[in-house]
């Protein structure tokens, strides 16, 4: 199945734009958001929504659809204005954020917003779902592949690595995982909190075959995901170094903005400086 | 004749797996716990074994799900509920996902092995959970068609599985209807309502109590949620003493569900709940005398009935 939009890497870049300014908007309405969190990982969802995952907007449930888990639901911000971006949510639903018995909660419901495949929230979820979801296509003979992001410091979650090795031992070269490594966790650096790395070296030794890329990169995000073909008999995992908060400057790589909104004279810096 | 009800389920799941083969069922290293060889030699391709790991056997469970496939997990209750309590809660209930939880040897089932291996708190967890529904079999009969309801049901399903051989204690003509108490014996004296095998105790006890010229109605719950909660409380009204009896804590469980329904609708009732008491934990016996000490035997649920009656 096609991507709707096979747009390419500066019209990706030019997309990521409009869903960062989105999110200072719907998170400075909302008065409440993960903004660090969303900014981070504009640039993956990006690459997915337009270039990569093939899916029909007139019909979001086609069984042979590629398929999408946000692990850290938490990032679900940024999520919802991607779809919005995309055509999938209307943009003026962003308003709703957070708001009573709105479409859009603080993290993703997948019977409540089209498109969100699997409720996440809590952390360490996306990677067993997902591993599960490439092992069903397999029993079917489907050809979906499963695309998971996860946050890193999500990573410390031990659910990830029994699904990891689940992954490698059903041999799941349909499934990739893609690493949203900003180093920043609620409280402080990773490497601080709880050391990850080697990360590459971990992953290998589970049985993944890794890459390494620019996670801000809709060019590197396309061709690494590109390479993550079936037949080898690996799960895929792709290691994006990313920037939290990316785009925003006075927001980049503070652990405090990682459910901070922008007030003031902060929306309207942080807006020019994504223009 | 008596039949393990875990081969029931697996004679059960093979048939249905023969119509439909999007059935597969997933297992954490517990394919003896479960007694799913003959299932397996036939269809090798729709069992996962996942090893020991319970969060990620549920979690892909989830998944297979989402890819379109109708997953039933299989293993010990203790460590469904337990290790993979927030796997069920978010993966299963609150994502609607199209799975069915075995969670097998419940209560003492596991005796000498202790309190690591015991699960009183499946139904009280299970119960807490929104979206699921809970059911207990008690004989072969019930288990075949519980497992059937389960398959076609569709959203999430938990079934409590003991490890238990037993006859039938249904007429030949008993469908099981989910939702509704069902009533056993009539009685006049005193109400005992359980749920799953520990019914077979509460049976031999209803017996002699009959013998003795005691009148006991016996209701079983093989479904404690969804509940038919009317028609329930309408066979309380029949006697004005309830006993309740479950292999499982009484916080939470079958007496908990009792005493709220009790309160709620307004009955005048003396009630008393058998089971595991409030904050403790059951001792590492063999299950016989774990039973018997907390008068969850045929023997102790007489001596606490006829306390009743005639207190």
């Amino acid at each position: 199945m096609r991507n709707p939009f096979s747009l390419n890497p500066s019209e990706i870049s030019g997309k990521a734009k409009n869903i960062r300014q989105s999110i200072i908007y719907m998170n400075s309405t909302a008065g409440a958001g993960h903004t660090g969190a969303d900014l981070s990982e504009t640039d993956i969802l990006a690459s997915l929504y337009f270039n990569i995952l093939g899916y029909d907007p007139d019909n979001l449930k086609d069984p042979e659809r590629d398929r999408f888990i946000l692990s850290k639901g938490h990032g679900v911000g940024g999520y919802y204005c991607t779809l919005a971006e995309a055509g999938i949510l209307d943009k003026s639903q962003l308003d709703s954020y957070l708001k009573k018995d709105s479409l859009l909660p603080g993290h993703p419901v997948r019977q409540k917003t089209p498109g969100i495949e699997f409720n996440t929230g809590a952390l360490g979820h996306g990677l067993p779902a997902a591993a599960g979801l490439a092992l069903a296509a397999k029993k079917q003979n489907k050809t979906y592949k499963t695309i998971v992001l996860l946050g890193d410091g999500e990573l410390e979650e031990g659910s990830n690595w029994e699904a990891s090795m689940a992954a490698a031992h059903f041999q799941l070269d349909n499934l990739i995982v893609i690493v949203d490594r900003n180093g920043l966790q609620l409280a402080d650096r990773t490497e601080i909190i709880m050391a990850l790395e080697p990360l590459d070296r971990k992953f290998e030794s589970f049985g993944y075959s890794v890459q390494k890329i620019d996670g801000n990169n809709p060019e590197e995000i396309i061709d690494a995901v590109e390479l993550c073909t079936p037949g080898g008999g690996k799960p895929h995992l792709i290691l994006a170094s990313t920037t939290k908060g990316k785009g925003v400057s006075f927001i980049e790589d503070q652990p405090a903005w990682h459910h901070k909104i922008p007030v003031g004279d902060e929306i309207k810096k942080a807006i020019e400086e994504l223009e | 004749m008596k039949t393990e009800i875990r081969d029931v389920f697996i004679q059960t799941l093979s048939a249905l797996r023969e119509s439909n083969e999007l059935l597969t069922v997933l297992v954490s290293d517990s394919s003896s716990t479960c007694r799913i060889k003959p299932f397996m030699e036939k269809y090798p391709d729709s069992v996962v074994n996942v090893g020991i790991a319970e969060q990620n056997l549920v979690g892909m469970a989830a998944g297979m799900s989402l890819g379109g496939m109708i997953p039933f997990t299989a293993n010990a209750a203790p460590f469904l509920m337990g290790r993979s309590n927030e796997q069920v809660k978010t993966d299963i209930c609150y994502s609607n996902t199209n799975v069915k939880l075995v969670g097998l040897n419940p209560g003492f089932a596991y005796g000498s092995l202790g309190p690591t291996h015991h699960c009183l708190d499946d139904l009280s967890t299970a119960l807490s959970f929104g979206n699921i529904e809970v059911l207990v079999p008690s004989d072969p009969e019930e288990t075949a068609q519980m497992t059937e309801y389960a398959f076609r049901k569709e959203g999430p399903v938990y079934i409590r599985l003991d490890s238990f051989k037993a006859e039938s204690i249904h007429p030949d003509d008993y469908i099981f209807q989910v939702g509704e108490p069902v009533q056993l014996t009539e009685g006049t004296d005193l109400t005992i309502v359980t749920t799953g095998t520990i019914v077979h105790e509460a049976l031999e006890a209803e017996k002699e109590l009959k013998a003795k010229g005691f009148s006991v109605q016996l209701i079983t719950l093989p479904s404690l949620r969804p509940l038919n909660r009317k028609a329930l409380t309408s066979l309380l009204q029949n006697t004005g003493k309830l006993l309740s009896v479950e292999e499982h804590s009484v916080h939470g469980g079958l007496g908990a569900l009792l005493a709220d329904l009790i309160l709620e609708s307004g009955l005048n009732m003396r009630f008393r709940k058998l089971g595991v008491p409030e904050g403790e934990f059951a001792p590492a016996s063999p299950r016989e005398d774990i039973k018997a000490g907390y008068k969850l035997n045929a023997p102790g649920i007489i001596e606490e009935s006829i306390r009743l009656i005639k207190g």
